[in-house]
């Protein structure tokens, strides 16, 4: 695909923004909503002389993407609820053994089955805490076919930078949207390549320096590593001394924190002096940037937060956003999940509402601007 | 391994008495496997069948291709009751194998059999006394020069050698039944129709020429026995099995106690110590095999030939 | 015919020593396995280098930590997943899975047939001890009906795989199977299957001695590896079973050898074609 204007579909743009990214590699299993993203990646990766495989299941297609990157290549996976559930354990395994990868999840209405043609923003927690134990990763939510295409090459930017799993987490309405995008030239991105190791003696696959982040290395490249999801030290081998498990741990919990500047992107309109400030991302976001508009209209201080990162939370950004707010809007496509973060986040004082449907139908800014003006008046 | 002994027999059907000379004769046929023991008895039996005789053939095979022992009896007269031959009976002993011919000499007549040797050499693997590097072979060690001197008529040829300088390195067992038939009393032309029914399509000039060369072979030995027919040729001398240093280097510290190499050793020369560790308790008997190198699930053998290379020199 | 005598082979080159002594129990046949695969890894001159041995969870899991090489220890099950994609992205790299019984027939059963269909260049070495031993010796798809087990406290009632037919028919283009008793001849069939242009399912009978021969009666080590080789139907001697003396029921050596295009090939084909004005972009 060449540079310039185009009209594209969401999933389209997320194959088009991994491929632009430097993605070699995509492995995956049908299904609704995301398929498009494998149709699309299964065509495009030949002409740049990658690997499209369609594996056996949702756990192969992940496993593979993880055997793929550990071979040194920019590999993605994508999927939606069901099979997101799937991938869990090894997405837990590349956070373990820092593998770099990016996962797309299309959200549909869960639980089980639900409705896989309709849109949500259930699997908020599950991106976070899916797969069992404390694991760092990042989950980054973009809100146009234009961000989904942007923040797809930032997922595998910082995905190569911090060698975590990162998620790129939409719905299926922007999935299936069909929106005008300007695609980079070739060359105009920045990109980032995972720093390898510089072929050093004493090489340790897991010791870090002060940014936190080792220096991978790939097969063949002559330093002969271990790689494991069992807990392991600086050398890469298992270890269950309690001194070093918890040096090794609290260095992988920890890695990200140092670099939230980096990680953290979110928007803000209106906030400085918002009094009711409205926090959504997503599809969500649209709407409830229309309903800020129109309470503003009407003399309403309102404002919006718009996480783009989810995880790690961008927690800083938020507590400045909600520095004058008197209450917070949290308006999902769920029962209530990104809510429970920002009413840990904000004062005490604050008082913290969510707006939920699960019907698969998306927010109207209508029902959002009706809540502002509700928490206004409460004020 | 199977062993078969069959009994043909087979010309039952020809009167006796329609034979000029009634006495029954005795052919001993030895070998090896995959040497042609068992063609070239057939040859002999369905000759003596066109002849209007009787014929008992009796043979052990097996092992065919894998070194193993082969023979045949054929005996052959207007009526022939036993298929074996009896010690000290048979009018002509043919060998395929040397020391083959040799370990069956109690069986010729010792006033009047012939024994005719090829000189090619098949050592079995058990002729090695024992297991040890450098140890000795227990294959016979006369020479055909003496051999020759013990019995009544003797011949000893080298056949392969005969057969490769004809341009057909398999048809050495042709050429031993050519030295046959200068000993029997067949017509040639019998020998060769026959000869042809069992030879592969489109070998048969061949082994026409290798039957030629065996039988004249025989004729120019009587003739002229110190000629070059007639003078044993000399055995290639033994193989001297190499004398190698064996040496097991063990890994205490990675021996987990086990016993497999201990139980599997096969010259039980392993044990477990005090400690359960291993530890080679009679040295000269280890033969350095690699057994327990192979099996210790936890590499604390390594068994080291340590002269290999030079002994191979 | 191959040399039985190891000269030059020493095994010490291929383990990572300050890892050593392995974990595995006493008489464990895992390790007399991995003797073979490094043997065979050495007489291929294959470079540790360019070696990416790939294993699941469980005792198998473990085993290919030894080795010097680039070593991967995964999910439980999803070995031949990841080495899947390690092989697609790396088709420089020589890839060798090993699992167990459990890793690839029960929780990766999904995975195994679909590589057998695939045929990817790949080297599947399955550890077949009968039993999960890690977790302390729950029957497996291969237990033997009637064996006693953590699971089975009565002895197993359900039927066993037999992983290579399972292999051959899912579309395996070389399937194997040796005792660990037989060393050399492990080997010889490790090497077949190294060099083997595509998927080779190779299966060892190994013996978990501690927990699963103990509960059931099976003797040492020793009587075990023994007893596993009196059972076998060497291919070399036609598969044939000397019965009723010896019931000989497993088939050994190479069990079937089909000429399939390797699929890293196949796809790389396409893709050019792909590539060079085939159907693909928009
Ligand atoms: S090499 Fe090992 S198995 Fe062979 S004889 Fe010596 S000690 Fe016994
Ligand atoms: S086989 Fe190995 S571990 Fe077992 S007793 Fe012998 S040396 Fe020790």
């Amino acid at each position: 695909m060449t540079a310039g204007m185009a009209n594209l579909h969401g999933n389209h743009a997320c194959a088009l923004g991994a491929i632009a990214a430097g993605c070699r590699f995509f492995a995956g299993y049908p299904i609704t909503p995301s398929s498009e993203i494998a149709e699309r990646m299964s065509r495009e990766l030949p002409l740049v002389g990658g690997t499209f495989v369609q594996m056996e299941d949702e756990i192969a297609s992940m496993a593979a993407v993880l055997g793929a990157s550990a071979g040194g290549v920019k590999s993605m996976t994508a999927t939606s609820g069901p099979g997101f559930s799937l991938k869990q354990e090894n997405i837990g395994l590349a956070s373990m053994a820092e593998i770099p990868c990016v996962i797309a999840n299309v959200m549909r209405g869960g639980p089980s089955t639900g409705m896989p043609t309709r849109p949500a923003q259930s699997d908020i927690m599950q991106a976070r805490w899916g797969s069992h134990g404390d694991h760092p990763l990042i989950a980054l939510a973009p809100a146009s076919v234009k961000e989904i295409h942007d923040q797809t090459i930032r997922a595998f930017n910082l995905s190569e930078r911090y060698r975590v799993p990162v998620m790129v987490l939409f719905d299926q309405v922007i999935a299936h949207l069909l929106e005008p995008i300007e695609l980079p030239a070739a060359g105009s991105l920045d990109l980032v390549e995972r720093r390898w190791a510089n072929g050093d003696d004493g090489y340790q696959p897991y010791a870090a320096g002060a940014d936190g982040i080792p220096a991978m290395t790939r097969p063949g490249d002559g330093h002969r590593t271990h790689t494991t999801g069992l807990t392991h030290a600086e050398d890469g081998f298992p270890t269950q001394d309690p001194d070093t498990v918890t040096r090794v741990m609290d260095r992988l919990l920890g890695k990200l924190d140092q670099h939230g500047q980096d990680i953290e992107a979110f928007e803000c309109h209106d906030t400085k002096d918002a009094e009711v400030l409205v926090v959504a991302y997503g599809i969500s976001a649209r709407a409830a940037r229309r309903a800020v508009r129109q309470a503003r209209e009407r003399g309403i201080a309102a404002g919006l937060f718009r996480p783009i990162t989810l995880w790690p939370f961008p927690e800083q950004a938020l507590r400045t956003a909600a520095d004058q707010a008197r209450s917070v809007l949290v308006p999902e496509m769920n029962a209530g999940q990104l809510v429970l973060e920002v009413e840990r986040i904000c004062r005490d004082e604050v008082r913290v509402a969510g707006l939920n449907r699960v019907d698969g139908q998306p927010i109207e800014p209508s029902q959002i601007a009706r809540r502002i003006e509700e928490m206004a008046a409460d004020d | 391994m199977t062993t078969d002994t069959a009994s043909a027999e087979v010309g039952e059907r020809q009167q006796p008495g329609a034979v000029a000379d009634p006495r029954t004769r005795n052919v001993l046929i030895v070998g090896v496997g995959g040497q042609g023991v068992i063609m070239i008895s057939k040859v002999l039996a369905l000759l003596c069948q066109t002849q209007g005789m009787q014929v008992k053939q009796s043979e052990v095979h097996g092992m065919a291709k894998r070194g193993g022992v082969v023979f045949s009896h054929v005996r052959y007269g207007a009526q022939v009751w036993s298929p074996t031959i009896p010690m000290g009976e048979a009018d002509v002993l043919i060998a395929m194998e040397w020391a083959e011919g040799v370990r069956w000499l109690p069986f010729l007549r010792p006033e009047s059999g012939v024994f005719i040797a090829d000189t090619q050499q098949v050592i079995p693997p058990f002729a090695c006394r024992n297991r040890q590097f450098g140890a000795d072979m227990a294959y016979a060690t006369e020479t055909p020069a003496e051999i020759i001197g013990r019995v009544s008529d003797g011949f000893a040829l080298d056949a392969g050698r005969m057969a490769e300088e004809l341009g057909n390195a398999r048809a050495g067992n042709t050429i031993l039944l050519g030295t046959l038939s200068a000993t029997l009393d067949f017509p040639l032309d019998d020998w060769l129709s026959v000869l042809n029914q069992f030879v592969p399509k489109g070998t048969e000039e061949i082994n026409r020429q290798a039957f030629l060369l065996g039988r004249d072979w025989v004729e120019k030995a009587r003739q002229d026995p110190a000629g070059p027919a007639g003078l044993a040729p000399e055995l290639a001398p033994p193989p001297i099995q190499p004398d190698i240093d064996v040496r097991l280097e063990i890994t205490a510290e990675w021996c987990k106690s086990c016993d497999i190499c201990v139980k599997l050793c096969p010259e039980r020369c392993l044990e477990l110590d005090e400690q359960q560790i291993v530890r080679l308790k009679d040295p000269d008997a280890c033969t350095g095999c690699r057994i327990c190198e192979w099996l210790c699930p936890d590499f604390a053998i390594a068994v080291h030939h340590d002269n290999l290379a030079e002994a191979n020199a | 015919m191959t040399e039985t005598n190891p000269a030059g082979f020493e095994i010490r080159d291929y383990l990572r020593l300050d890892l050593m002594p392995h974990f595995m129990c006493p008489g464990c046949g895992h390790g007399i396995a991995l003797r073979a695969l490094l043997w065979a890894v050495h007489e291929l001159g294959i470079e540790k280098d360019e070696l990416a041995i790939v294993s699941g969870i469980g005792c198998s899991g473990r085993v290919g930590g030894y080795i010097d090489a680039n070593t991967y220890h995964v999910t439980h099950g999803r070995p031949l997943a990841f080495a899947t994609g390690l092989k697609l992205a790396r088709p420089d790299l020589k890839v060798i899975v090993i699992t167990g019984d459990g890793d690839c027939l029960a929780i990766g059963g999904n995975h195994l047939i679909h590589a057998c269909r695939r045929n990817l260049d790949l080297t599947c070495l399955m550890l077949n001890n009968e039993v999960y031993g890690m977790t302390g010796g729950q029957v497996s798809p291969t237990t033997a009906e009637t064996r006693l087990t953590t699971t089975t406290p009565a002895g197993n009632t359900e039927p066993a795989f037999d992983a290579c037919q399972l292999a051959e028919a899912a579309g395996a283009g070389l399937v194997g199977r040796e005792v660990t008793m037989q060393t050399p001849a492990l080997r010889n069939l490790i090497k077949q299957g190294l060099e083997y242009p595509g998927f080779s399912f190779l299966e060892v009978i190994s013996d978990c001695t501690e927990i699963y021969g103990r509960k059931n009666d099976l003797g040492e080590s020793a009587e075990m590896v023994l007893s596993q080789k009196s059972d076998m139907r060497p291919e070399a001697y036609g598969n044939v079973a000397d019965q009723p003396f010896r019931p000989n029921r497993l088939l050994t050596g190479v069990l079937a050898r089909n000429e399939r295009p390797e699929y890293g090939e196949t796809y790389r084909r396409h893709a050019d074609g792909v590539a060079n004005g085939g159907k693909a972009g928009a």
